[in-house]
């Protein structure tokens, strides 16, 4: 039987074996949860924008004008894609991504500077407040980084990118002992 | 800084996030135009010290591109547009 990509994770190579406990800054490998693209057609972006932030059960994240991706942590890929269809589908196009994209979860009191190395936004909370999101560059690898919490980011890339972007983030928070494990 | 690009969609970036596409300010002749305006269009390019105007694509962000005026001299940046904004309003 084909084992399909959603139930392999892009980084099983990476943490295999007995997982580290985790330290003050830990970065969480997201198992299962939906991802999808909105994009607005033409005209409809302030509507969709209205009507994604008034979900309550997922979050949208700002990726262009008119664009964003949405994550849900406990719908499967069909059923944030049948909520989606329901709120905007008169409005919006909207494409499955979750197999296409992993999530990193990462927090800590040195998230900051750790993503200051490789990432070029102000990350200061009067800039980048929990709940802001957007495109960046991490080093060379195309990211959505969302701020979930005062220490605590969330970055989705593509998956071909997640092994490359592992190994950055590693390297990243060396210095401050980063460990990482699959989300529980 | 020219080194700093302000992205109306997505705020204060490094320029390693974006790609020059080059001068936005031709303007592209019509179809039926001479041999040597379409050659003039496509190869021939100014070198200007001082104010140009550029597409700059936000690649590593929004995607857009934009037009960004900038002085090649200072690296001052004087503006930085959505391309599509800048077609609108110049009616193109
Ligand atoms: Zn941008």
């Amino acid at each position: 039987m084909i084992r399909d990509y959603y139930n392999r994770n892009a980084l099983d190579e990476k943490l295999r074996g007995a997982p580290r406990p985790p330290g003050a800054n830990h970065l969480a490998i997201g198992h299962r949860q939906a991802v999808s693209m909105v994009l607005a057609v033409a005209g409809e972006e302030d509507s969709v924008e209205k009507l994604l932030s008034s979900a309550t059960e997922f979050t949208g994240r700002f990726s262009a004008p008119g664009e964003w991706l949405v994550v849900s942590e406990n719908d499967t890929p069909e059923g944030l894609q049948r909520r989606l269809d329901a709120l905007c589908s008169d409005k919006a196009h909207i494409v499955d991504q979750s197999e296409a994209r992993v999530l990193f979860r990462i927090s800590g009191p040195s998230m900051r500077r750790i993503l200051a190395k490789g990432i070029g936004l102000d990350l200061d909370p009067n800039v980048f407040a929990t709940g802001a999101s957007a495109n960046a560059l991490c080093g060379h690898i195309a990211v959505n980084l969302a701020r979930t919490g005062e220490d605590a980011f969330e970055l989705l890339t593509p998956r071909s990118f997640a092994e490359s972007l592992f190994d950055n983030l590693m390297t990243m928070g060396r210095e401050y002992d980063l460990t990482a494990a699959f989300a529980a | 800084m020219a080194s700093l690009i302000t992205c109306p969609h997505c705020g204060v970036r490094p320029k390693e996030e974006f790609a020059i596409r080059g001068d936005a300010s031709l303007v592209r002749p019509a179809p039926t135009a001479s041999d040597e305006a379409w050659h003039d269009y496509v190869y021939v390019r100014a070198n200007p010290r001082g104010r140009t105007l550029e597409h700059w694509q936000h690649v590593g962000g929004c995607r857009r591109f934009l037009v960004v005026e900038r002085d090649t001299f200072t690296h001052e940046v004087h503006s930085v547009t959505d391309g599509a904004a800048f077609a609108r309003e110049n009616g193109k």
